[in-house]
C-alpha cells in the first residue's frame, strides 16, 4: 500500500509539474501584456520600465525558475493587474466560488438523479423520453444564453430576483440553476445508465424473486450502488464548477475565480491565470489521488495493478 | 485651408493671462461649504470592464483612459482636463502660469483643500507626487526637469532645463500621465504603494469606503472637498456583460452604464425615462502598410484616393454606431491640441473606378488581408465589401487584441504584400501624440509601416520648437500632407454609448458626460440622482 501511495504521489506531482510548465508556455505564447496595460502612443521608455518592474525583461527560462522556486513556497506571484498576491485573490474569491458551485451541485443532483432514476426505472416509457430530452436540452442549451434567459425573465419583467453580483442567497439562485443545468444533465445520463447496469445485476434479479416491493429494490439494493458512479462525477464537476464557471460568473457579475480567469485572461495577467490553472489543478490532481487511495484501500486488486 | 480647432493664440504667452482670468472666475463660486455635507442619495455606475487596481494610484498612471475614471473620483490634480478645457481645468490650484520661455511652470494651491485623511495638500506633497511619479511619460518629466522650488507655503514652481512647450499638456490631461495628480506623501510612504492601490487616500471629492479587487468600488462624498458633493455614496461595479448591465439599469439597480453595444442600443433607445449617451469617442482610420514598395499597389496616390472614395462613411456610421458616431475629416480627434479641423471625405465610387482604371487596375486588383483592429471585425467586413464595389478584393483578418498589438510593434514583416489595416485609436493631449505612436517612422506601433520622410523631417523640427507659432504651423502642415495625399484614410468617429437611467437629473445626456475629452462621466461631484 505504501509502494502504491507514493507512486501516485509522484506521478501527481509529474502531473503539476507538467501543468506548471504548458500553463507558463501558453500564456506567453499569447503576446505581450503590456500591449493591454499601456495605451497605443507608450513610449518605448515607458514600455522598458514597466517590463523591468514584472521582471519580464528576463529570459523564459529564468522566469519560469523564479515561478517554480516561488510556487514552492507556496506564493503564485503577484497579479498585474490588482497588485495583490495571487493567492489573496484566489482565497479572496474562493468562497464565493465555493458557494455557488455547491449550490449548482446540489441543483444537478436534485435534477439529474432523479430524473436518471426514473428514467432507469420507467425505461422506453414517455417519461424516459422525457428525461432523455431533458438530459438533450441541458447538454445543448448554451449556459450563457440560458443566465441571460433567467436574467430577462425573473429579474426584468417579474422583478423577482436581483440581475446580477454576490449578495443574499436570492443572487445565488439564477448563476447556480444556470451553472447546475448542464451538469443536471450529465448527472442524469449518467444516473440512468449507472441504474440500467444495475438493474440488469444478478442479485436484483434475486431480490425481485425473493419478492421484495420495486420500492424496496429500488431504494435499498440499487440506487445505492448506482450512485457511486454519479457522486463521483459530482465530485468532480465541483472541482470544475468552483474554478472554471467562467461564462456563468461573467454573465452574473460573480466575483468568483472563473471571472477571476476570465479578466486575467483578458488583460494577459501571467501571474494571475498561471496561479488560478495551478491552484485548479492542484486541487483536481489532489481529489484523484484521494480518489485513488480510497479505491485502493477499498479494493485490493487496485493497489496490486502496476 | 480649413479652419484648425485652436485658435492661432501664443499659447505660452498668453496662458498665464487666461489662467487668472479662469481663477478669478472659479474663486466666485462659493467653494468654502462643506463638500458633502449636502450629498444624498447614492449612484451607481455599471462598468463594461474588470477594475485594474493600479487604475487607484495616479502615481502608475498606465497612460490609457480608463483611470481617470477613478482619479476623477478619489483624487485631485493641480490642473485637469474637465468640461470643454482640455487640461488647464484649476482644481487644487487656484492659478497657474507657465513662464513666456516656458522654462518653468508656476503652481499657486487653493487654499484649505485636504486629503481625505484631514491632512491639508501640501507643495511638498506636490513635489512628492511630482518626483516620485513613475508612470506613463515620466521619463519625460524627469528629463526635463531641473528642480521644483517652494516660492511660498502654497506656491510651487517646476523649473525646466529647456523650453517645455507640451508640459500644461501633458500635465493636465488627465487620460495621458499623472504627475500632477496629488497623493499625501506620509500616507503613501507609510502604506506603499501596492498598499496604497488598494485603499487610496487622496483629496478628490469621494473617499473610499470599501474596494473589492476587480469588483466594485465603493465611495462616500467627501466633506473637505472645496466644491460641493451631490450624491452621497457612489458605487462602480465591474459587469462585463452587456445585456446584463442593461438588464440592471432596467431593473434600476444601476443607475448609469457605460458601453451599449450596437445590438442593444435600440432597445435601451426605446425604454421610457432612459437615455442614451452617445459620447463621440475613438476614431477609425485606414493604413497601407508598406505603400512605398514600387510592387504595392498603393503606392500610387489615386489608389489610395479610390479606397478613400469608395468609403461609405455614413453608412458605416449608421450600422456601427447606430448613426451617433460621426463620419471624420481627420483620423486626428479634434478634442487634441493643434488637431485640424477636415471635411469629410466624399463618396464616389465611379471616380474611384476611373482612378483605378488610371493608375492601371482596370479589374482591381487583390488585398492580401483587411486586418481591423480587435474586436471592431464587423467594420473590417464592411470596409471589404464597400471596397469590392471598385474592385478591390480583399480577406479579412481576425486576431484576438493582443496578438495584433504585438504584431503592429513587428512592423513591416508582420504584414507582407498588400494589406489594409483598420486601426481605432484614442489619444489625448496633443496631435502629436497620435504622429507619433501611428505614423512616425520608428513610432510605437507604426514602426516601419509608414515612413514618410518630409513629414517626420518636418515633425523632427516641431519637436525641437520652441516657438508656438511654428509648431502650430508645422503641426498643420504634416496633418494636411498626412490626409491630401492619403497616406492615411479616416473613416469616422465611432460613438461610446453609455445610457443613464431615470433616477439621475439631467435635462440632455451631456449634462452626465460633460467632459469632452473622454467617454466617461466625471465630475462626479456636479452628478445629482433624484430623492
Amino acid at each position: 500500500m505504501g509502494a502504491f501511495i507514493i507512486r501516485r504521489v509522484l506521478y501527481s506531482i509529474v502531473t503539476l509539474f507538467i501543468l506548471s510548465a504548458t500553463i507558463f508556455l501558453i500564456v506567453r505564447f499569447t503576446g505581450d501584456p503590456l500591449a493591454l496595460m499601456t495605451e497605443a502612443s507608450a513610449r518605448p521608455e515607458d514600455l522598458e520600465r514597466i517590463r523591468h518592474q514584472w521582471g519580464l525583461d528576463r529570459s523564459w527560462p529564468v522566469q519560469y525558475v523564479t515561478f517554480m522556486q516561488n510556487a514552492f513556497k507556496g506564493e503564485l506571484g503577484k497579479s498585474f493587474n490588482y497588485r495583490l498576491p495571487v493567492t489573496e485573490l484566489y482565497f479572496q474569491r474562493l468562497p464565493n466560488s465555493l458557494t455557488l458551485g455547491f449550490a449548482a451541485t446540489l441543483i444537478s443532483l436534485l435534477i439529474g438523479v432523479p430524473a436518471g432514476i426514473i428514467s432507469a426505472v420507467k425505461v422506453n416509457s414517455w417519461w424516459d423520453n422525457l428525461a432523455k430530452g431533458i438530459g438533450l436540452l441541458g447538454l445543448a442549451i448554451p449556459g450563457f444564453w440560458l443566465g441571460l434567459v433567467l436574467i430577462l425573465v425573473f429579474s426584468v419583467w417579474l422583478r423577482w430576483l436581483p440581475t446580477s453580483g454576490a449578495g443574499d442567497w436570492r443572487h445565488v439562485i439564477m448563476p447556480a440553476l444556470a451553472l447546475g443545468w448542464y451538469f443536471a444533465a450529465s448527472m442524469l445520463r449518467l444516473t440512468r445508465s449507472s441504474m440500467l447496469e444495475v438493474l440488469g445485476s444478478e442479485y436484483i434479479k434475486l431480490a425481485r424473486l425473493k419478492g421484495l416491493p420495486d420500492i424496496v429494490v429500488i431504494a435499498m439494493h440499487a440506487f445505492k450502488n448506482a450512485l457511486i458512479p454519479v457522486f463521483t462525477l459530482a465530485g468532480v464537476n465541483l472541482v470544475v464548477m468552483v474554478n472554471a464557471a467562467v461564462i456563468i460568473e461573467v454573465i452574473f457579475a460573480w466575483p468568483g475565480i472563473g471571472r477571476l480567469l476570465y479578466e486575467g485572461i483578458f488583460q494577459r495577467d501571467f501571474p494571475l491565470v498561471q496561479g488560478v490553472v495551478i491552484m485548479a489543478g492542484f486541487m483536481i490532481v489532489a481529489i484523484n489521488l484521494i480518489v485513488d487511495i480510497l479505491y485502493a484501500f477499498i479494493d485490493p486488486r487496485i493497489r496490486l495493478t502496476r | 485651408m480649413r479652419r484648425p480647432r485652436f485658435e492661432a493664440r501664443n499659447v505660452v504667452r498668453t496662458l498665464a493671462i487666461a489662467m487668472l482670468l479662469i481663477a478669478a472666475a472659479s474663486a466666485a463660486i462659493p467653494f468654502s461649504s462643506p463638500a458633502g455635507a449636502a450629498a444624498r442619495g447614492k449612484l451607481v455606475l455599471a462598468w463594461h470592464a474588470g477594475f485594474a487596481s493600479r487604475w487607484l494610484d495616479p502615481q502608475e498612471h498606465d497612460g490609457t483612459a480608463t483611470p481617470d475614471n477613478f482619479f476623477t473620483a478619489l483624487h485631485d490634480a493641480l490642473i485637469k482636463n474637465q468640461g470643454t478645457q482640455l487640461f488647464d481645468h484649476l482644481a487644487l490650484a487656484e492659478r497657474f502660469a507657465v513662464a513666456a520661455d516656458a522654462k518653468s511652470a508656476t503652481f499657486t494651491l487653493r487654499k484649505g483643500t485636504k486629503f481625505h485623511n484631514g491632512e491639508p495638500v501640501t507643495v511638498q506633497d506636490v513635489k512628492f507626487s511630482y518626483e516620485n511619479y513613475r508612470g506613463a511619460k515620466a521619463d519625460v518629466f524627469k528629463k526635463k526637469t531641473e528642480r521644483i522650488e517652494f516660492v511660498d507655503d502654497r506656491t510651487v514652481r517646476f523649473v525646466f532645463k529647456e523650453p517645455f512647450l507640451d508640459f500644461a499638456i501633458l500635465f493636465g490631461t488627465a487620460n495621458v500621465a499623472g504627475p500632477g495628480w496629488i497623493v499625501p506623501e506620509k500616507y503613501y510612504k507609510q502604506v506603499g504603494p501596492d498598499g496604497f492601490k488598494q485603499k487610496p487616500i487622496g483629496a478628490g471629492p469621494y473617499k473610499l469606503v470599501r474596494h473589492e479587487p476587480g469588483v466594485k468600488v465603493e465611495m462616500e462624498a467627501f466633506d473637505g472637498y472645496y466644491r460641493p458633493v451631490n450624491v452621497k455614496q457612489l458605487v462602480m461595479v465591474s459587469v462585463p456583460e452587456a445585456a446584463t448591465r442593461v438588464a440592471m439599469l432596467e431593473r434600476g439597480e444601476a443607475d448609469i452604464i457605460y458601453n451599449v453595444p450596437g445590438e442593444l442600443i435600440n432597445k435601451v433607445g426605446k425604454l421610457p425615462g432612459f437615455t442614451l449617451a452617445p459620447v463621440l469617442s475613438g476614431s477609425f482610420f485606414i493604413e497601407f502598410p508598406g505603400f512605398q514598395d514600387p510592387k504595392n499597389p498603393f503606392r500610387d496616390k489615386r489608389v489610395r484616393e479610390a479606397v478613400s472614395l469608395a468609403i461609405d462613411r455614413r453608412a458605416m456610421n449608421q450600422t456601427e454606431s447606430g448613426g451617433m458616431g460621426k463620419p471624420t475629416g481627420n483620423w486626428i480627434n479634434d478634442d487634441v491640441l493643434y488637431a485640424i479641423e477636415w471635411p469629410e471625405f466624399p463618396r464616389n465610387v465611379e471616380k474611384a473606378k476611373q482612378l483605378l482604371r488610371e493608375a492601371g487596375y482596370p479589374n482591381g486588383f487583390d488585398v492580401d488581408w483587411v486586418t481591423p483592429i480587435p474586436a471592431f471585425y464587423s467594420r473590417g467586413e464592411r470596409i471589404i465589401s464597400q471596397l469590392r464595389e471598385v474592385g478591390i478584393r480583399g480577406r479579412l483578418q481576425t486576431m484576438e487584441r493582443g496578438i495584433f498589438f504585438q504584431r503592429l510593434q513587428g512592423g513591416l514583416k508582420e504584414f507582407p504584400g498588400t494589406q489594409i489595416i483598420l486601426h481605432g485609436a484614442r489619444i489625448g493631449g496633443s496631435w502629436s501624440f497620435w504622429y507619433e505612436g501611428h505614423f512616425k517612422c520608428g513610432g510605437f506601433n507604426a514602426r516601419d509601416r509608414v515612413c514618410v520622410k518630409d513629414l517626420d523631417g518636418k515633425f523632427e523640427l516641431y519637436e525641437r520648437s520652441i516657438n508656438p507659432a511654428e509648431r502650430k504651423k508645422l503641426a498643420e502642415e504634416i496633418q494636411r500632407g498626412i490626409l491630401e495625399n492619403y497616406y492615411l484614410v479616416p473613416v469616422f468617429r465611432h460613438a461610446f454609448v453609455n445610457a443613464i437611467g431615470p433616477k439621475v437629473v439631467a435635462q440632455k445626456w451631456q449634462d452626465v458626460f460633460p467632459t469632452i475629452t473622454t467617454g466617461y462621466a466625471y465630475p462626479w461631484e456636479d452628478l445629482r440622482v433624484k430623492d
